[in-house]
């Protein structure tokens, strides 16, 4: 199992970020690399890819507050 | 045309209170935004643009106007209506939307409107210059004194508007000056990459009237320069145009991460700050002790909170007074 | 599940959820990819990637001669839209704001709608014209405008307005490759941007590959029988709610997504009346003179006999658009006005 993690270097500061979208379903399947979702900090959107290939599951929805490194999901 | 003490201390004291009007409409505006930023929420929704930095361009100007002298602002136009002597209260309830302001919320930041001191704006690009060569007209018919000025931004010159109403006020040699704020960007195109001329004045020769270019956003040349065209304009003798290269410090508005800005350019900029540099100036050349300087700032903060005070306390208009004013 | 593609793609495993603004940009770039004639120009199209994300990542992948940062030139650029057309390429022009139409709107209605006809079929004007609609978000009146009929008024333009990334993807590839100028609104509020806050129900499943979605088709999103409720763009999504709320009442509602005003299926929309008797039409144009009106003329010159009660409409009243938001917000339609709306027809 894999955590899906939001990534340290998107941003310098320390600000939370707010996911904004998930581009795959809870429960599907993703390839390693793949787009997965959209957050945003301040007005400024980023994109997190998934760490493995797998099925996901979605462990923060959208509208979510997270901090960097902060676990949105798990692979399997 | 030199300022006078008096004239520096108005221009210095103004570009101050637009400052610190700024930052503090900043700080309100990011109220509700964090840590989602959805401009729909907190106090100030909506876009908001800060004219931080283009300070100079307001004041080196409007230090010659009176209020029967027209000005029309730009999507960019606090700093304009602050030096243009725009109701300050008034105009921060109408940023905050409240039944206070000038236009009792109905307009927003983008849309000022103080006809006590002829002071209008619109969210359109170039869309100022029309109506301030009309003010201009309306003058001239009425032998009525008092002169119009429009601002616009460098990416303004590209529009249909700014080449008509140009050539129409030069040709009826309308008491008009057209102001343009040259802060380097439209939105996140540089003027480089969409402007064939490195200089806009140079475009005043197609009308045949006076073209001047103001470099180092200096407040003091952009006070010889306009005076000599607000001298112009109150003589008869035709409009001209200015154009000022000035500093865009906040991005094209709030929430933009400027990415397409080179690195370093930011902090260039910041360096060379209109404000301290005016300070350390009027130290150096006017004798303006730390004591002199500190009431002046003291004033200019007075007189931001004051009006944010207003601002924040006054009420909404009740929802059903949008249907109303909608016509005369 | 209440998004719009409910009807035309069945939710599946393994979702590819798509933003509006993804949906475009994925389609442009497909297209770009196969046909050299298609190029993109407008206001911080390129390296911005669109104030609205719609072209996002274009300029890495085509370049900047065919990614097109333009001045703030309106008139200029789709002026020279309608010649680069005429001449054989194929481009694609943005316009921020729809509200900025009216700096250019020579070019578009005078030159763009009418070349094909003065020239009696013999020239083509495939442009499309993408362009951003819609407020909610306090932008003022110059800013958050839809305008859809104004347009649609208008002969000669092809109109579209996507209420999900599936149909965006879709019809924006019919427009690149209609020969006839296609004007494409895409609501601000449905693009996925997080910074205007985004209707859930846009992002929904796109595919990969390339297909296109037919103008003149209206979808069925929801299907009822006691109340048709027709919408556009934002419409649906309000429409679609107040079915939700319609039906916790006991009330069957029949929700209709046009996704084209130019061309208008019309047959759709009588179908549907014909079974359910009664109308609803959401707007976030303005009122008078516009989409709801027309939507009802239809019902009325084809057989008013199918009509239980007198047609409402939920639209934007005729005001100029205030700033401050308990204003707009009072202005704007809702679910909760389309509910209204069934009672007083019931009420009468």
């Amino acid at each position: 199992m894999v955590a899906v993690k939001i990534p340290t270097d998107l941003w310098e500061e320390d600000t939370e970020a707010v996911i904004t979208t998930w581009l795959v379903g809870d429960g599907g399947t993703v390839s390693e690399g793949q787009l997965i979702a959209e957050i945003m900090v301040e007005k400024v959107q980023h994109e997190v890819r998934a760490p493995a290939s797998g099925t996901i599951k979605i462990s923060q929805q959208a509208e979510a507050v997270v901090a960097k490194g902060g676990e949105i999901g798990t692979i399997t | 045309m030199q300022p006078t003490r008096d004239q520096k201390v108005w221009m210095y004291e103004n570009m101050v209170v637009s400052r610190f009007f700024e930052e503090t409409i900043e700080q309100i505006y990011l109220e509700g935004k964090k840590p989602v930023f959805n401009m729909a929420n907190g106090p100030i929704p909506g876009e908001m643009h800060l004219s931080n930095g283009q300070e100079p361009c307001a004041v080196g100007v409007c230090a010659h106007l009176t209020p029967e002298d027209t000005v029309t602002g730009t999507h960019r136009p606090h700093h304009i209506a602050i030096a243009k002597g725009v109701d300050l209260k008034r105009m921060t309830a109408e940023i905050f939307g409240k039944k206070t302001g000038l236009s009792g919320g109905r307009g927003g930041h983008m849309h000022i409107f103080d006809p006590a001191v002829n002071f209008a704006c619109s969210g359109i690009i170039a869309q100022g210059m029309g109506p301030a060569v009309g003010a201009a007209l309306s003058r001239q018919m009425q032998k009525k004194p008092g002169i119009a000025v429009a601002y616009i931004g460098e990416g303004a010159v590209n529009q249909g508007a700014f080449h008509e109403a140009m050539n129409l006020a030069a040709v009826w040699k309308l008491p008009f000056i057209c102001v343009i704020e040259d802060n380097a960007w439209g939105i996140s195109v540089s003027k480089k990459a969409s402007t064939a001329v490195a200089d806009n004045s140079v475009r005043a020769q197609a009308y045949g009237i006076p073209g001047y270019q103001v470099k180092g956003n200096d407040p003091y040349e952009v006070f010889r320069v306009a005076g000599e065209c607000v001298a112009r304009a109150r003589r008869g003798d035709g409009p001209s145009l200015i154009e000022i290269e000035t500093s865009r410090l906040a991005g094209h508005f709030m929430g933009d991460a400027e990415g397409y800005r080179p690195k370093g350019e930011l902090d260039a900029l910041r360096a060379r700050d209109c404000i301290p540099a005016m300070k350390a100036r009027m130290m150096a050349e006017d004798g303006m002790t730390q004591a002199e300087n500190d009431a002046i700032v003291a004033r200019a903060r007075a007189k931001v909170d004051e009006a944010i005070e207003f601002g924040r306390q006054s009420p909404y208009a009740a929802p059903a007074e949008a249907m109303e004013k909608v016509f005369a | 599940m209440s998004t719009a593609t409910a009807t035309a793609v069945k939710p599946q495993q393994n979702e590819r959820r798509v933003t509006i603004a993804r949906a475009m940009a994925e389609a442009v770039a497909q297209e770009m990819r196969i046909d050299p004639r298609v190029f993109v120009m407008g206001e911080d199209i390129g390296q911005l990637g669109g104030v609205y994300g719609n072209t996002r990542g274009l300029i890495e992948e085509f370049g900047p001669e065919r990614i097109r940062d333009t001045p703030i030139s309106e008139t200029a650029f789709m002026g020279a839209a309608v010649g680069a057309a005429s001449d054989g390429m194929r481009p694609v022009v943005e316009l921020m704001f729809v509200d900025f139409f009216g700096v250019c709107f020579d070019a578009i209605y005078n030159l763009m709608a009418k070349n094909i006809y003065f020239s009696g079929g013999n020239v083509k004007v495939p442009v499309v014209l993408m362009t951003s609609t819609g407020g909610g978000y306090s932008d003022g009146g110059q800013h958050s405008q839809c305008l859809y009929a104004t347009f649609a008024h208008l002969p000669g333009m092809k109109v579209v307005c996507p209420s999900n990334a599936y149909d965006a993807k879709g019809l924006m590839v019919s427009a690149i490759r209609d020969d006839s100028p296609v004007i494409y609104m895409y609501h601000k509020g449905l693009q996925g941007m997080g910074w205007l806050g985004t209707e859930p129900g846009a992002t929904v499943h796109v595919p990969e590959e390339t297909y296109m979605i037919p103008f003149g088709k209206a979808a069925i999103v929801r299907e009822g029988t006691d109340v048709t409720i027709v919408g556009v763009g934002m419409g649906v999504h309000n429409g679609l709610k107040a079915a939700d709320k319609l039906a916790a009442q006991g009330v069957s509602a029949e929700v209709i997504d046009l996704r084209t005003l130019v061309p208008l299926d019309r047959d759709t929309i009588f179908n549907s009346v014909k079974k359910t008797g009664r109308l609803i039409v959401v707007d976030e144009d303005y009122q008078s003179y516009g989409l709801t009106g027309e939507i009802i003329a239809t019902i009325a010159e084809r057989d008013v006999s199918v009509l239980k009660a007198s047609p409402q409409r939920v639209a934007y009243p005729d005001i100029p658009i205030p700033f401050a938001r308990p204003m707009e917000q009072f202005a704007l339609p809702n679910p909760d006005k389309i509910v209204d709306a069934f009672h007083a027809m019931k009420r009468a």
